[in-house]
């Protein structure tokens, strides 16, 4: 087994292990770049919040019940605000192609990466730490005993959110398009997360037994496992050889 | 028996619309490509 | 551009499809007239499903070899295929308002196919976004394995989606085994529009040949 002893540990767990490490170096840069300007994050806040508001206006409340639109308006508002922070993703790269830069570093493309969706990981999960108090309160919809599932749901699906929407930012940036063109190819990919994350928050919601959720959260985690590797893996291959 | 004949016939003039439509627009982008090149024959 | 064998075999496979479609089939009893559109349709989709299918692989294969033939027969094999799953999307409602009784149901079948529409679409999109013919053809491929490691997941969720919430339908679409002469049509059409795929890759494989001002010796093409 691991050992994690120079002599012993096997030289590919020590490359994973460099990867990681330096992953989260560029995770740093870039959260301490996003926490010195917000400028994202609040937008996205203010965004959720909105969203909010609008469909409690929107539905007649006498014909549906808060507790079977909360679901709905949670993962609406993840899906967009979670963009908003990917499109800034490689964005922060663009001026100067400071991407260069990292693509130069001593330190393996997939960290680039795995560094760039962990940021936006955080970032997605803040909204949610917002959001989802911000439904309970809005709503006046009892979460307290159901957080712990919702944050269950909740992290399952920003995982998978932010392997398709770092690889698509990557892609989408360099491309006359870039605002259109990552919600175009993020979107189709974020349904498979969204449906399971929705109907599970649903069924949570409801204080069913988690046990009636089980099938959507395999589902995600499935479609996580999958997708981190594809992304992780087929990051290298957009850049110039 | 349903007498739903005209969905009948606007599905199969729309596909067929479609079809056509497209072979129309390789044509013409065909057509537009070998006006940039002289010297190609065909 | 004249018109080459195939061409022309696919035209008339079509033709003679359609002629025993509409003339020499039988009227199914329960859904009447409409039930016809099934000639259409249900091979649009057959077609619709193995164009992305062979996006997917020389998407994968140019990632390997990095041959440019590869990307451009990804990028015919997307826009034909583009073709024939908007027809599938839109026989489909046009069938299902007489059978179902409204246009969209969220049928597992339908709805898979809306996505592969829309990945379709952003795939072709993309292409059009990028003017460097390298990073085009790269991200293509990266876009088009993707797409075909979506395509089981949209039809899981939705599949799980519809099992938990059946729907109920007025008529229930023809039944597994049909009579002699139904199956018979339906297999011509499966062949027809298969042609008809063929024929429409391979010109605008041809054009896109010409228009990248590669060599014409190059568009031989194992298929």
């Amino acid at each position: 087994m691991l050992a994690l002893s120079p002599g012993v540990t096997p030289k590919w767990s020590r490359r994973m292990l460099e990867v990681l490490s330096d992953a989260w170096l560029i995770a740093r840069k870039d959260l301490a770049i996003e926490f010195r300007t917000r400028s994202a994050f609040l937008s996205a806040v203010v965004f959720a919040l909105l969203a909010i508001v609008i469909f409690f206006f929107a539905w007649d409340a006498t014909a549906v019940a808060a507790i079977d639109l909360a679901p709905g308006v949670l993962w609406v508002i993840f899906t967009f605000s979670g963009l908003l922070g990917m499109h800034r993703s490689f964005g922060v790269e663009q001026p100067d192609r400071a991407i260069d830069g990292l693509i130069a570093a001593p330190i393996a493309r997939e960290s680039i990466f795995l560094g760039k969706a962990i940021a936006s990981l955080v970032f997605v999960l803040a909204i949610q730490v917002i959001a989802i108090p911000a439904v309970g309160i809005f709503y006046n919809l009892p979460l307290g005993p159901v957080a712990g599932e919702l944050a269950l749901i909740a992290i399952l699906a920003a995982i998978g959110l932010v392997a398709v929407g770092t690889l698509f930012s990557a892609m989408a940036v360099n491309t006359r398009l870039a605002e259109l063109l990552l919600p175009m190819l993020a979107l189709p990919f974020f349904v498979p997360i969204v449906i399971p994350a929705a109907q599970a928050t649903a069924k949570v919601m409801s204080a069913r037994p988690v046990g009636d959720a089980f099938a959507w959260l395999k589902l995600l985690v499935a479609f996580d496992i999958v997708f981190v590797v594809a992304c992780t893996l087929a990051y290298p291959f957009t850049l110039e050889e | 028996m349903p007498h739903n004949e005209s969905y009948y016939y606007a599905a199969y003039a729309v596909a067929t619309g479609i079809y056509v439509a497209y072979a129309v627009l390789l044509l013409v982008r065909w057509n537009r490509v070998k006006a940039r090149l002289p010297g190609k024959d065909e | 551009m004249k018109p080459t064998p195939l061409t022309i075999a696919a035209l008339i496979a079509v033709v003679v499809a359609y002629i025993r479609a509409i003339f020499f089939t039988p009227l199914e009893a329960i859904q009447g007239p409409a039930q016809k559109i099934l000639y259409i349709h249900a091979p649009a989709a057959w077609v619709a499903f193995m164009a992305f299918g062979l996006v997917a692989i020389t998407s994968a294969l140019y990632l390997w070899l990095r041959e440019d033939r590869l990307d451009r027969i990804a990028e015919s094999s997307a826009e034909v295929g583009v073709v024939f799953t908007t027809v599938v999307l839109t026989t489909g409602p046009i069938w299902g308002k007489p059978i179902w009784g409204a246009y969209w149901t969220w049928d597992a079948r339908l709805t898979l196919t809306l996505f592969l529409w829309f990945i379709y679409v952003a795939y072709l999109v993309m292409r059009g976004a990028v003017d460097d013919h390298a990073m085009r053809a790269r991200y293509s491929a990266v876009l088009g394995i993707l797409g075909a490691l979506l395509i089981p997941f949209i039809h899981l969720s939705v599949y799980l989606f519809r099992t938990l919430h059946p729907k109920p339908i007025l008529i229930k679409p023809s039944a597994p085994s049909m009579p002699g002469e139904m199956l018979t049509t339906l297999l011509l059409a499966f062949a027809a529009f298969t042609l008809l795929y063929v024929a429409l890759l391979r010109a605008r494989y041809r054009y896109a040949v010409t228009r990248d001002g590669a060599n014409p010796a190059e568009e031989h093409r194992a298929a």
